[in-house]
């Protein structure tokens, strides 16, 4: 019952996050000076064509009936027509959301089973040389720039060693599974294709490793940093005095109490992973919603910044709640209230 | 670590391995979706391209470059312009056509050529044309303004006679000439109306279907659009003219130009598209690389607004003009990849005019200025965002203008802002010096006479705030010519007379570049921004 309540209010902080969200987003893609409807419509059109398009868009209205009438189409589903693609902008997230969505989950579990083993390491050998490799990459990963990255990644995976493929989810002349989920892996596996699942896979490896960087850095040092304080904590004395073995030690006792901080790096971190995806989007040409949320800002495509605003607007507090429910699995005291 | 998760890991390591493996014959993959490509890798085209610009790939929609690369490949026209050349109209989907002066209107009628088959196996009649012309008119897309604003015709304007026989009339406004060259266009691609009237919903003639699907009777057909990835062409097995020679060609969807670079040097692309000049420099010479350039109709020009003091002095226009390094531009900014054209109509059109006076002339400049009564001047200087035709940053070449006309004590503030902010301040006659470039809508002398000239038009010349009426007229009068030679005249003196008195100094005419792999022939781009794949070999 106690979950329930818990649940709810959380559902409900959601809704209210999504509603300032579209307010503020509505407003700001509204006063900026440039025109949408030049943007648009571009150097050649005539004054009536804008006119036109001002009407259909309904830009000729006040501000605040147009963001009723925005409202009440959200209400029924309808996210508005994008300006750019002439498509419904639910139709553009449906179809972009899922390559970004498998792109961050893999890049994820990149960092997650790379990121905590190596902080854990780490904090074991601390101020020894393994400590000191591990930390040095780190830093690595959390200064160098994902686009510069990319590059080099591409340079070396494709076009020096040639032993992943430069870009796109799936290859040419491979038929991508039926869409089911949108995430080509998990429909290639229940489709039973395993020339797409193998070509879907090592189009992954590269994006995914370039994107997992940044938060696999961001994880080793959160977690080789609360290890290190766990360990030094009395009841590691007392585990060590009583003779457990040091294998049980760390994992069991040290690492389950050292993971809490660590969970909400990993939170916080997924929502860094889908702004990033912009960029490796970008250079590994994947056609995900970081590329679409780009390409609709620069073309002023109002519509469609304000469908991917508000898909961002709830993806953020959902991998929150998620965070929270793996507290209450890690920490029995939040359980007991 | 406990052992009950054991068999889960080995599941997943067997799952991994088995896709890491040989590829298993295609009869064992249980896929439910065909192939995409019939002849695979080594009979399709593979062109890397950026094209998220695709919006749709019906012809009465469609008026972006890249869908319209696709257009004209899956449809063909009434008439045509063949490889390069925009000079000369050719015979088409009509055998002939014919201009009479019907009184109080002109009147084209064209004869189909017989035995013309769409992809479907649907004969192609005068109907077909009939419905696809109107269907652009009742549409009202994008390209429609090119029918109804430039041609200025109705729906009701277009009528067959007989089911080879079309006619077309025109409003004694407007120029035959320019509407056939408009035919020429993706706008004038004919579809298959039996086919495309099966696929009606809500009255959309089609249109939502023909978003990504084909139905034309062009060489090449549309296998699939997947959005933000690719377009696939099939061989239109039913195509009259000369097979072509790849039974596909892929249009990948690649934004990042390093990557295009690096899957041509692989082998896994065979064109890439968006290649910088340093690019196209770099991969010259390497074995199995071959890289070309088209034409392309566009002018990079500098706006003066003539309602801003000092601007509305025709000496100080021509002082800012005469200062600029042109050549240095060209050379050194563009490493070659431009043309040094002045005349507001583009090389390849006919009308164009070759004279390019201005070069860096210091000396010269500060005398215009002094005539002018000008010693120091101040202006604000707007210049898009992002780069410009030909592969160099708006920025740059804003700073290279700013240098040279301060060595005759012009002082500019470059104000770097995105192109639709730019434009709106431009289209609203605010700006001072503004940077920006042209394309033509059709390819005829008037797409750019008629907006570099006609105030009343609210284009270009409105912008500017250059109401020269006398100019306008005379555009107008030689859009009407219908002899050739006369018009192309006509076109040469009014393209004289904007050189020294309009409020425009153009900059150059950009070339596109192109990397190919060297097996790759038979590759010609025609300025209006297509290609025909039909004639390519590989």
């Amino acid at each position: 019952m106690r979950f329930l309540g818990f649940l709810l209010r959380r559902i409900v902080g959601i809704a209210a996050v999504m509603i300032g969200v579209s307010v503020i987003t509505f407003a700001i893609s509204h006063v900026i000076p440039a025109d949408p409807a030049v943007a648009a419509l571009g150097d050649h059109a005539t004054d009536e064509q804008i006119a036109a398009f001002r009407s259909e868009y309904r830009l000729d209205r006040p501000l605040v009936e147009q963001y009723v009438t925005y409202a009440e189409g959200i209400l029924h589903g309808d996210l508005g027509r994008s300006i750019r693609t002439r498509r419904a902008v639910i139709d553009d997230l449906v179809d972009s959301f899922p390559a970004t969505l498998e792109l961050s989950f893999t890049a994820l579990l990149v960092s997650m089973l790379v990121g905590v083993p190596a902080g854990v390491w780490s904090a074991i050998y601390r101020g020894r040389p393994p400590d000191f490799v591990v930390r040095l990459l780190a830093l690595a990963g959390g200064s160098i720039p994902v686009f510069w990255l990319g590059l080099i990644v591409i340079g070396l995976g494709y076009y020096q060693l040639g032993w992943f493929p430069g870009g796109g989810r799936i290859d040419a002349f491979v038929a991508p599974p039926p869409p089911r989920t949108g995430l080509y892996v998990i429909d290639s596996i229940l489709a039973g294709d395993l020339n797409a699942l193998r070509s879907s896979l090592l189009h992954l490896v590269l994006p995914a490793l370039t994107l997992g960087y940044f938060s696999t850095a961001v994880i080793t040092r959160m977690t080789r940093s609360s290890m290190l304080e766990v360990l030094g904590q009395d009841y590691m004395r007392t585990a060590r005095a009583k003779g457990l073995r040091e294998r049980v030690i760390v994992l069991r006792h040290a690492l389950r109490n050292a993971l809490i901080p660590t969970v909400t790096i990993i939170g916080l971190t997924f929502g860094s992973l889908l702004s990033g995806a912009v960029l490796t989007e970008t250079i590994f040409s994947w056609p995900g919603l970081g590329r679409y949320a780009t390409a609709s800002a620069v073309s002023l495509d109002f519509p469609a910044v304000l469908g991917v605003t508000l898909l961002a607007a709830i993806v953020y507090p959902l991998a929150n709640l998620v965070v929270d429910l793996a507290y209450y699995w890690l920490d029995p005291r939040i359980q007991r209230g | 670590m406990s052992y009950r998760r054991a068999p889960i890991l080995f599941v997943i390591a067997l799952l991994i391995a088995a896709a890491c493996s040989q590829p298993p014959p295609a009869s064992a993959t249980g896929s439910p979706t065909p192939q995409p490509t019939a002849g695979g890798a080594a009979s399709t085209l593979v062109y890397y391209a950026d094209v998220s610009d695709l919006i749709s790939l019906d012809p009465a929609v469609a008026y972006e470059f890249s869908g319209i690369l696709v257009v004209h490949n899956a449809y063909d026209t009434v008439v045509k312009f063949e490889g390069a050349d925009l000079a000369n109209i050719k015979a088409g989907l009509a055998t002939s056509w014919d201009t009479k002066d019907a009184g109080a209107t002109w009147d084209i009628t064209f004869k189909l050529k017989s035995g013309v088959k769409f992809a479907s196996g649907n004969p192609l009649t005068a109907d077909d044309v009939v419905y696809s012309l109107q269907r652009v008119i009742k549409l009202n897309k994008s390209p429609a303004f090119l029918f109804t604003d430039i041609a200025g015709i109705k729906a009701d304007a277009i009528k067959a006679t007989d089911a080879s026989t079309v006619v077309v009339s025109l409003p004694k406004t407007a120029s035959a000439q320019g509407f056939l060259s408009i035919l020429t266009f993706t706008v004038g691609g004919i579809v298959d109306s039996k086919e495309v009237k099966t696929h009606e919903t809500a009255g959309d003639f089609g249109s939502g279907w023909l978003l990504d699907h084909s139905a034309g009777s062009g060489p090449y057909g549309v296998d699939h659009w997947t959005k933000n990835s690719e377009v696939l062409l099939k061989a239109n097995a039913n195509y009259g003219g000369t097979k072509p020679a790849l039974s596909g060609v892929l249009v990948k969807h690649v934004p990042e130009s390093t990557n295009q670079q690096f899957a041509l040097e692989k082998g896994d692309a065979d064109v890439a598209r968006n290649l910088s000049p340093q690019q196209i420099a770099a991969l010259q010479g390497k074995t199995g690389i071959a890289t070309t350039s088209g034409n392309s109709l566009l002018l990079v020009y500098l706006g003066m607004n003539a309602t801003v003091k000092p601007l509305n002095d025709v000496n100080v226009r021509e002082a800012l003009r005469t200062a600029i390094d042109y050549d240095g531009i060209i050379k050194d900014l563009l490493k070659g990849n431009a043309k040094k054209v002045q005349g507001i109509v583009p090389i390849g059109l006919s009308g164009a005019n070759e004279s390019a006076p201005f070069q860096a002339d210091v000396t010269k400049a500060k005398a215009l200025l002094a005539q002018a009564g000008q010693t120091a001047v101040t202006l604000d200087f707007l210049v898009p965002t992002g780069q410009a035709p030909g592969g160099v940053a708006f920025s740059d070449l804003a700073a290279k203008l700013q240098s040279d006309w301060a060595k005759i004590g012009v002082t500019v503030n470059i104000k770097q802002t995105t192109t639709a902010d730019l434009l709106t301040t431009y289209r609203a006659q605010k700006g001072q010096l503004v940077m920006i470039y042209w394309g033509p809508d059709f390819p005829d002398p008037d797409a750019n006479v008629g907006p570099f000239t006609d105030y009343a038009a609210k284009s270009i010349a409105f912008r500017n705030g250059w109401d020269d009426k006398t100019i306008a007229a005379k555009g107008r009068d030689a859009a009407l010519i219908t002899d050739a030679a006369k018009r192309t005249t006509a076109y040469k003196d009014i393209t004289e007379y904007v050189l020294h008195n309009g409020p425009y100094a153009v900059l150059y005419q950009p070339t596109e570049l192109f990397g190919l792999r060297s097996n790759v022939k038979g590759f010609a781009w025609n300025p209006m921004g297509w290609l025909d794949f039909a004639s390519i070999t590989k």
